[in-house]
């Protein structure tokens, strides 16, 4: 449904997307996980046919966005990152002017539906100046899939939404994926996990790294570091004793009673860990991969990456994670 | 066209449901119904009842509320993100510009049709019997005035949506269209500052007014004002359209 083959898109000299590959079948949820600024927003823009690419070829239900960009309109919802409403029309109204612009027979009808499909019939009749947060984010929801795209691109759609409604969302998106292909981006790795059969991690404009949650873990897992809180010693005696558990690598301290340890590879030395700890009479607080955590995702593998293009690609000065 | 139509149609009615344009309305019927008391009153009895004198007065007060009316069109969307829905749905760029400056025009062609009351007012006074007021309206160059004030009013919106779709800010878009309809309208008075003849002739013939107040108003209908007219509109919906879609590229 969606292939993209080594797009590219610069803005004057900076690079936003560097050669990136991806597809995105018929009923799959595909998340894009990526910090801010990592080519989330450039890559769904493009694909919506809101901008056409520098370079590489990008395809709709089989159709270039850039030579088709009408058609590839026509079958694709997007919801982008900042809800586009007009404040002054009434909910029905707006949703049965999108239905209407999209060429949808019956818009009244759509516009009835895609309401209740958010439910949100009971306002209908609202101004949309006059809904909170949430229910805006559900009516850009509603906009996206009036017209019944086959496509749905959503941009950040759980963003700053309370909890019960970041539930209620994913719901009715696991639901949409059903039946069509769903691309959405997000920088929450729990909220990728839940709903996406497939990952694309994105990190300055590169894939870092595309496989389903799961096996994405055990990736991360196998090369993996581990994640040690121990309560005892003094944190110089603890690390001398973890580093001589058998099959650990390196052990590093990034704060005190906090313990990095990296295992040779394919050994797995958590219970080897676990019983060492309490051997010396210490508390073991917490033992987990070490990357659980986007923020641990991003600095794993962009150190990975880096390492291997570390000949091809300058030094950076700084990272700005978010 | 159906979607310039569904376009013009959602600006129009959005129009109505601003107070702006209701402020606009306002005032110019009040600068209007001013004038045309005054003018009724001086001539009332001495002087040819002229039906097109207060279009006169509209074509000046056009050229400051026109950006009013337009400022919004492409500047507040582009900042309330709604312009990126626009650019994602199945339509073309040209019909979005289109349809945005119909519904701009229709919107100016009701305040227009307001006006109709003073040419009502007139008729009821010079064809009554009761007043016996020699000698009538002549509708001629009242319907050349209004045809004039319409294209008039067409290209200054033309202009001003130019403006709304370069900025973001809504105000900008506002005093930039402003200045320029200004510049554009006092045009005709070139003769008085510019010495070299040929040169100011130049500068009259693009002013707003010249094809307007010595044309249309006085009951002249010439090709030449009404393809300077349609001209500009066509011109400005055609930068307008390739300035939105810059913002493609710029991305």
């Amino acid at each position: 449904m969606i292939e993209v083959h080594n797009l590219t898109k610069r803005y004057g000299r900076f690079v936003a997307l560097d050669r990136i590959s991806f597809r995105a079948h018929q009923g799959e949820i595909v998340g894009f996980l990526g910090p801010n600024g990592a080519g989330k927003t450039t890559t769904m823009r493009i694909l919506s046919g809101y901008m056409p690419p520098t370079d590489g070829a990008a395809k709709v239900a089989g159709l270039d966005v850039f030579e088709d960009s009408l058609e590839v309109r026509r079958r694709v919802g997007y919801l982008p990152e900042t809800v586009p409403l007009y404040r002054d029309m009434t909910t029905r109204g707006y949703l049965k002017f999108v239905a209407e612009l999209r060429g949808t027979p019956h818009p009244k009808q759509r516009a009835d539906e895609a309401l209740e499909r958010v439910g949100m019939q009971d306002r209908a009749r609202s101004l949309i100046r006059s809904l909170s947060k949430g229910m805006r984010q559900r009516v850009g929801l509603a906009q996206a899939i009036v017209h019944d795209p086959q496509v749905l691109i959503l941009d950040e759609p759980t963003i700053g939404l309370d909890p019960h409604q970041v539930q209620d969302l994913r719901a009715l998106i696991r639901e949409l994926g059903r039946t069509r292909t769903v691309l959405l981006s997000t920088h929450i790795l729990s909220e990728a996990e839940q709903l996406c059969d497939r990952i694309v991690i994105i990190d300055r404009g590169h894939i870092v790294a595309q496989d389903t949650p799961d096996r994405l873990r055990e990736t991360l897992f196998q090369g993996g570091r581990l994640f040690v809180r121990v309560d005892g010693d003094t944190p110089q005696a603890v690390a001398r004793v973890l580093g001589r558990v058998r099959g650990v690598e390196k052990v590093e301290t990034p704060r005190d009673g906090e313990y990095i340890v990296r295992a040779r590879a394919g050994q797995d030395v958590r219970a080897a860990l676990a019983e060492t700890v309490v051997e010396h009479g210490w508390a073991l607080l917490e033992l987990r991969p070490w990357a659980t955590t986007l923020e641990e995702i991003f600095l794993e593998l962009t150190s990975r990456m880096d390492a291997t293009h570390a000949s091809k690609a300058p030094k950076r000065k700084g990272r700005g994670y978010a | 066209m159906r979607s310039v139509r569904i376009i013009a149609r959602r600006e129009l009615t959005q129009y109505f449901t601003s107070p702006i344009a209701y402020l606009v309305a306002f005032a110019i019927l009040m600068l209007t119904g001013w004038q045309f008391n005054v003018d009724l009153a001086r001539r009332v009895g001495t002087l040819p009842p002229d039906g097109a004198a207060v279009l006169g007065a509209f074509g000046f007060f056009t050229v400051f509320f026109a950006p009013l009316l337009t400022m919004r069109l492409f500047a507040e969307e582009a900042r309330e993100g709604t312009l990126e829905l626009m650019l994602t749905m199945p339509v073309r760029d040209s019909d979005i510009v289109l349809g945005k400056f119909i519904g701009a025009w229709l919107y100016f062609s009701a305040i227009l049709a307001l006006t109709l009351v003073y040419q009502g007012i007139w008729l009821a006074i010079t064809t009554a019997r009761a007043y016996e007021l020699r000698p009538e309206l002549d509708i001629g160059p009242v319907i050349s005035a209004y045809m004039g004030i319409w294209l008039f009013g067409g290209a200054t919106l033309a202009i001003g949506m130019l403006f709304s779709a370069i900025t973001e800010n809504q105000i900008v878009a506002g005093y930039l269209s402003m200045s320029a309809l200004f510049i554009l309208w006092l045009g005709d008075f070139s003769g008085s500052v510019i010495q070299n003849r040929a040169l100011a002739q130049a500068v009259r013939t693009l002013s707003l007014q010249a094809h307007y107040s010595t044309s249309f108003l006085i009951g002249v209908i010439r090709f030449e004002d009404v393809v300077f007219f349609v001209g500009l509109i066509v011109a400005m919906l055609f930068i307008t359209t390739r300035v939105v879609e810059s913002r493609r590229w710029r991305g």
